[in-house]
């Protein structure tokens, strides 16, 4: 593993550097938003959500040490938690096991400008840990072992939650299998 | 968590699995794996694949997300001097109590440890009364003593 980018930010965060605090929420802002808005389809709580985010960034800061992990991963797992409770709650689950299954009724045809919405709908029907596997890898472009680590399972079962999710959003937005 | 890597030239089923779970775009895919994707990648078969999975990828790139309204950074960063502040400070009492703790602790383990391992203060010599010889008492008790063996 190499060296961390942000390991110095975070310890000049931690010593109280208000530099440091602005280049963290430009750097960082934008990907938890994103993570957080594809995760839930919802703006409004994709912005608590990354408010949230930061404020445990803020309290860890002067205590961070990388363990195995570096820290754009741990924000990552962060926020993941945080759009799980809200997953949670917002479907109101009678248990903690979110579904595995997807809805993978093709959805209509998309109207021109309607790309976007499409998109959006098909990620919310697809199975959340399938959602939150495309979303790291695909949109975060964080690697395979980053991604695994973040979602705390092997690299075989990141594929295999990537390729489930991947067929599901062929069969949604696609229209077929996508052979030929 | 380990890194598969490629021993050799890729296979069409291998290729096919990557391209199903990380798509058309070869930079996505696990680094070992990419010197042997990229060969395969230039072959019929691979190209056919990696056109598959781009159809898919076209659609998920229509997805954008909001950039961050500058109201958005403007809070959290607000947020922050606050959430350090109160974080250090609870940093340092706790760091006060530890060390408070660890002193009290070691303060304790101390008089335990010399109440246990300190022996019963004994006379410096042994003051020898009226009965008792070189080999042992010789008073009245240690006569009886004797008898009852």
């Amino acid at each position: 593993m190499g060296a961390d980018p942000d390991e110095e930010l975070v310890r000049r965060i931690g010593a109280g550097d208000p530099a440091a605090v602005q280049a963290m929420v430009a750097r960082k802002l934008p990907r938890i938003l994103a993570l957080a808005a594809r995760m839930l389809g919802d703006p409004a709580e994709a912005e608590d959500v990354a408010q949230e985010t930061f404020v445990r960034i803020w309290r860890h800061a002067s205590g961070w040490r990388r363990g195995h992990a570096r820290f754009d991963t741990w924000i990552h797992r962060v926020a993941l938690n945080l759009c799980y409770d809200r997953l949670r709650r917002r479907r109101e689950w009678t248990t903690d096991e979110l579904p595995e299954v997807a809805d993978e009724t093709p959805l209509p045809d998309a109207l021109p400008g309607d790309d976007e919405r499409r998109v959006n709908q098909a990620l919310q029907r697809i199975a959340p840990r399938q959602r939150e596997a495309i979303v790291l890898v695909y949109y975060q472009e964080l690697s395979n072992i980053e991604a695994a680590g973040a979602m705390q399972v092997s690299v075989d079962a990141l594929e295999s939650l990537l390729a489930r999710g991947r067929r599901a959003l062929q069969a949604m937005l696609v229209g077929d299998d996508g052979d030929d | 968590m380990a890194e598969r890597t490629a021993d050799g030239p890729m296979d069409a089923g291998r290729f096919a699995a990557l391209a199903d779970a990380y798509g058309s775009a070869l930079h996505r895919w696990p680094p070992g794996e990419q010197a042997a994707a990229i060969l395969f990648a230039d072959t019929k078969e691979g190209r056919a694949i990696l056109a598959r999975a781009g159809r898919l990828d076209a659609i998920l790139d229509r997805h954008r997300v909001e950039i961050p309204s500058p109201a958005l950074h403007r809070m959290i960063v607000a947020r922050a001097a606050t959430e350090i502040r109160q974080e250090r400070r609870r940093r340092f009492w706790w760091l006060g109590f530890g060390l408070a703790g660890a002193g009290l602790a070691g303060a304790v383990a101390g008089l335990a440890l010399v109440t246990v391992v300190s022996p019963d203060i004994q006379p410096d010599h042994y003051v020898m009364d009226a009965n008792a010889t070189s080999f042992g008492d010789a008073g009245p008790d240690a006569d009886q003593t004797e008898e009852d063996l």
